[in-house]
């Protein structure tokens, strides 16, 4: 199946671009990501399989079950497919590729993209919005446009490169230095942040009389001085782990969780145990 | 504008949001403070559509659709929100943006769902060689069920749904024990997303981190970028410590 032809720049560009302005688009339950990988790679599929039967075999493989994290992911596994194309290697090991890189890769770029950056970025130009500052958005686009950009064109562009060698140099450990790296930053951050974002305080107070001098004073004491006390916010660490645990051990579901803090945050702030 | 225009633009905004959240990703339009600080832009109340986007942004933090499971659509919530609130009725503009992000929940499932229809089309197409067919298909109608799926939603309450804010805001003047309720339970819902964060990391391997990061905040009162940058410095003197042992 080995051709002559030879992969350049503008082939790889030619993927790039059809992978940034299509690549999750027709998602669906049941292949994912397939249809966007598939027709992000045909450029590359059609000059490398010459042969009419041979072009419609790679078509059909590569419509197979997709999907990754689109930002740190399906680049890096686009530029290797390349690669392994241009090598003239089989389909057991193209799919091969794919399928041993898209769940470790979904698993980084989630927890680095989503959870980390974009958690980061967006809480604090929100805040800033908040204050009335219309350069929090700006600079939260900004900060989207340009490193993103940047970070998928680098993984096609290295990833082709190292070709061949990127499932050594994945499994080198790189990956998981990485995702250690991203957990500790991003388990720091979430124990700053929760408790600045959530806002869950009680405004209840409740009053006795106390005789002091022979003069009888009423005290008002404020349950949440009390709380205070304790540990600086309280309720709304309470409140986190309460989501947490729901998620984890009882497997709820995201929107039951937010159905349930919907009712108890209305009925509490409604009655006047919370606000 | 007249609401009929403003309810068409608005739609196409609802389009472009969905769409760079399926692939380019210029500027993250999806999120929250994005959709809503553009349609403060074009509903000419910037400020609102801030506070909108923001607090909705807050409250919907880390809530992502991870593989693909379903959450509500705080993008539709705060196109909707920042239309309704403007002009300085932020409470209504929010009180109808959750209530509509949940609505979308149903409808996202559905999309994700009809959207079979493209990969069997491309089964086909990859049967008979058609590239071209497929690379059609791509390009002008593989976004067309998801955009239509929040452009809808938001045209028809754009257009239609004025009558039916009046009757809720008179409603909250009418009880002002409901802002309370709103108040508070916008205030809860971030915990929610702090919690899908924390499912999707090992928190019980590392307790101490998280630990740390409350104490920064909740005692030394750090910045959130200062802790951020923290976390940056504690991640990297722990793999140097760790990794230097090891290669020793």
């Amino acid at each position: 199946m080995a051709t002559k032809a030879k992969i350049t720049h503008a082939d790889i560009m030619k993927c790039f671009w059809r992978y940034i302005f299509m690549s999750q688009c027709g998602w669906n339950y049941e292949r994912m990501q397939s249809v966007g990988y598939c027709y992000s790679m045909l450029p590359v599929l059609k000059k490398m399989h010459p042969d009419p039967e041979d072009f419609k075999e790679a078509f059909i493989t590569n419509l197979n079950f997709f999907n990754t994290n689109p930002v740190v992911g399906t680049p890096l596994i686009m530029g290797a497919h390349i690669a392994l194309e241009e090598a003239g290697a089989s389909y057991d090991t193209t799919e091969g590729l794919k399928v041993g890189l898209m769940g470790p890769l979904a698993g980084v770029g989630d927890t680095l993209v989503w959870a980390l950056y974009n958690s980061i970025i967006f809480s604090i130009a929100a805040i800033m919005a908040l204050n009335g500052n219309a350069m929090g958005p700006i600079m939260a686009m900004v900060l989207v446009f340009f490193p993103y950009m940047a970070i998928r064109y680098w993984q096609i562009t290295w990833a082709y490169k190292e070709g061949t060698h990127l499932l050594t140099s994945i499994g080198s450990g790189a990956i998981g230095r990485i995702t250690e790296f991203a957990t500790i930053v991003g388990l720091i951050v979430i124990g700053g942040f929760a408790p600045s974002i959530v806002s869950l305080t009680t405004p209840l107070a409740y009053s006795q009389g106390a005789v002091i001098n022979g003069e009888t004073v009423t005290q008002t004491v404020t349950v949440q001085a009390q709380l205070d006390a304790i540990l600086p916010y309280m309720l709304p660490v309470l409140a986190t782990f309460l989501c947490y645990w729901l998620l984890k051990k009882k497997s709820w579901s995201p929107v039951k969780v937010i159905l349930m803090l919907v009712v108890i945050g209305f009925i509490g702030g409604a009655l006047g145990i919370f606000g | 504008m007249s609401p009929i225009l403003t309810a068409l633009v608005l739609a196409i905004w609802a389009y472009i949001c969905v769409y760079d959240m399926l692939a380019p990703m210029f500027i993250l339009a999806n999120r929250p403070l994005i959709a809503g600080f553009v349609t403060g832009l074009i509903v000419g109340d910037v400020q609102t559509g801030m506070l909108i986007g923001g607090t909705l942004e807050l409250m919907s933090l880390g809530v992502y659709t991870y593989g693909g499971a379903t959450v509500p659509d705080y993008t539709v919530g705060a196109i909707l929100g920042t239309y309704f609130g403007k002009g300085g009725n932020f409470d209504i503009g929010i009180a109808l943006a959750v209530p509509a992000a949940l609505l979308l929940t149903q409808v996202d499932i559905l999309n994700r769902f009809l959207n079979f229809v493209y990969v069997h089309k491309a089964d086909r197409f990859a049967e008979e060689g058609d590239d071209k067919g497929f690379e059609r298909m791509m390009v002008w109608t593989s976004h067309i069920i998801w955009g239509l799926s929040r452009a809808i939603p938001v045209f028809l309450a754009v257009a239609f749904g004025e009558p039916v804010v009046k009757g809720v805001s008179s409603f909250f003047e009418a009880f002002p024990w409901i802002n309370k309720g709103i108040t508070a339970a916008g205030g809860l819902l971030p915990a929610i997303g702090f919690a899908m964060l924390l499912k999707i990391l090992p928190v019980e391997k590392y307790p101490a981190f998280l630990l740390l990061g409350f104490v920064l905040f909740a005692y030394l009162k750090m910045p959130l970028l200062g802790i951020a940058l923290f976390g940056v410095a504690v991640a990297g003197i722990f793999q140097y410590v760790k990794y230097q042992k090891q290669e020793a």
